[in-house]
């Protein structure tokens, strides 16, 4: 990924200079190290199902139990519109959850590095949050806000707050002493100082957060929908768990975890186009 | 108090702002005791000079530089550039700090990064004075690596950056903390002349932290010798070597003279 990266730098560096025939050919040297990070798991992943295919029917295990993945995949692209409504739901009841709990958490991370006073104060508070398992809170939350999207948005929500938090705080402290002796030998105002140093300085802590905390809201939202309603691809497992209907459940099981890897590539990609500067954007 | 410039041709404007360091004390309050590190220094800096200060490790070089630059309050004593606090000449942007560490912002170019100063503070339009980001990276030698991010540049490149970053508002003092003490010896010999050719353009009054003495040689006007901690003065040598000066200057009998005399103060300071 490096050198995609550098290719970008120097595509913006010398611009006019550029011969269409080598950035051609780093497109191309590009693609193939993409291949090359996708092709073992994708020969592993086949190599897994078709066993797997083969010893439910040599095995000749009910669908009831263990469904192959022909007929997992054949239920859900035979109603992919059905999967694809609920996975829209379930997306964005967690990227709603994740927004609003990392806008809250940076918000607090940003009085907490100011202050040592509110970091006292709220840290504890804070962390009361994070010990409390949120599956332990889902069914109040439900009696609190509905049947609706609101409750499985708060729990999504809350379940991303505390890794946004900590890690907010601490990158926005760890700025290069030099650089912070620099702004303050300029008589540089603390928006400055807080705009212009720290937030770009945060933003490797920001970004190993999200990482952590997207699957995590995916999580939130789907235990949400387990506890009420009718919507989401939580709820799918759920009425498909009851029916014995077990082509569905592993049906919304892959649809998941299509979705997990969609963003996790998703994070990944927006964090190396902003930490571009940084040796994190080095490597995958 | 700002320089009179009946000419806004640089070389020609007369530089005003001395340095004078009274009687400065500073302990610090760590959790294991209490470390004294400057114990009643008093230095007077004419100016327009060049000058350094030279000491063992940990002598407390870099807490009277901090003090003299206003990022740090002496616990006793008083410093005054030109007659003014040093939180003065920061809201002119007048003081132009160089760190070992070049401090750059790795999510800057380096154009942008020589920019900062005069993006910062601005409602004094302080910067009256200042030149442009593009000229500062010019003198500086770096014309072409414009729009390198810091970590494509190597450690001298870096460092260049800093020093146009810190000559970019025009400050009427430099303060410089072991500036080339990362660098390698090649680059760090190359880096003193640079230094010397840019400083000599400004005339600003320049204080410069270093261990090594034929840097501290080079470069002076004064070399100031530091004992131990709690750092003391202990010898303040005049440098007679004419101006401009060029590398082989560090050939002459008298450089050497100077080193040994130096080497013989420092001595005297680790063993006092």
């Amino acid at each position: 990924m490096n050198r995609l990266l550098s290719g970008r730098m120097q595509s913006r560096r010398r611009a006019s200079s550029r011969h269409a025939a080598q950035s051609s050919h780093r497109r191309r040297s590009a693609a193939l190290a993409v291949a090359g990070y996708l092709l073992p798991p994708a020969v592993a992943l086949t190599l897994a199902a078709a066993a797997w295919e083969a010893w439910t029917r040599a095995a000749d295990v009910p669908a009831y139990l263990v469904p192959a993945p022909s007929v997992v995949l054949a239920r859900l692209f035979g109603d992919i519109g059905y999967f694809a409504l609920h996975g829209g739901i379930t997306l964005a009841e967690a990227l709603g959850g994740f927004a609003l709990g990392s806008a809250a958490a940076f918000i607090g991370a940003t009085l907490m590095a100011h202050s040592r006073f509110l970091e006292r104060s709220l840290l504890p508070i804070a962390i009361l949050v994070k010990v409390t398992p949120v599956v332990a809170v889902a069914p109040l939350f439900v009696i609190w806000f509905g049947f609706g999207s609101l409750p499985k948005v708060l729990i999504a929500s809350l379940i991303t707050f505390f890794p946004v938090l900590v890690n907010a705080m601490v990158g926005l402290r760890a700025v290069n002493p030099g650089a912070l002796d620099l702004f303050r030998s300029l008589a540089a105002s603390r928006a400055d100082i807080y705009i212009r140093l720290r937030l770009p300085s945060s933003l490797p802590y920001l970004f190993a957060a999200f990482r952590i905390a997207i699957p995590l809201a995916v999580i939130g939202a789907v235990v949400g929908e387990w506890f009420s309603g009718d919507r989401g691809l939580g709820s799918v497992i759920i009425v498909a768990h009851s029916n014995l209907d077990m082509p569905t459940l592993f049906a919304a099981i892959l649809a998941l975890a299509f979705f997990g890897i969609a963003l996790t590539l998703l994070t990944a990609y927006a964090e190396r186009r902003a930490l571009f500067w940084h040796d994190s954007a080095n490597g995958l | 108090m700002r320089r009179p410039e009946p000419n806004p041709k640089p070389t020609e404007v007369l530089p005003i702002v001395s340095i004078s360091v009274a009687n400065l004390s500073h302990r610090y309050y760590g959790e294991d005791g209490v470390l004294e590190a400057l114990r009643g220094v008093s230095i007077e800096v004419a100016p327009a000079a060049f000058v350094s200060l030279i000491g063992p490790s940990g002598c407390g070089k870099t807490t009277l530089l901090r003090a003299i630059g206003g990022l740090l309050d002496a616990e006793t004593g008083s410093v005054s550039l030109g007659g003014m606090p040093p939180a003065e000449l920061q809201r002119r942007k007048a003081i132009g700090f160089v760190f070992q560490d070049a401090a750059l912002l790795p999510w800057r170019t380096a154009l942008d990064n020589i920019r900062l100063p005069l993006q910062l503070n601005r409602r004094r339009n302080a910067n009256a004075a200042a030149s442009s980001a593009e000229d500062a990276l010019n003198a500086v030698g770096l014309a072409e690596f414009a729009n390198y991010y810091p970590r494509e540049l190597s450690g001298g490149m870096r460092q260049r950056v800093a020093l146009a970053r810190a000559l970019v508002s025009k400050p009427d003092v430099m303060l410089m903390d072991e500036p080339f003490g990362a660098l390698d010896e090649m680059t760090r010999q190359e880096m003193r002349y640079e230094l010397l050719r840019l400083w000599e353009r400004t005339h600003a009054t320049a204080l410069f932290v270093t261990h090594s003495i034929p840097e501290a040689v080079a470069l002076s006007d004064r070399v100031i010798v530091l004992s131990a901690r709690p750092a003391e003065v202990v010898a303040d040598i005049a440098i007679d070597l004419a101006r401009p000066r060029i590398e082989s200057v560090e050939r002459s009998s008298r450089f050497l003279e100077y080193t040994y005399r130096i080497r013989d103060a420092l001595s005297v300071g680790v063993a006092a």
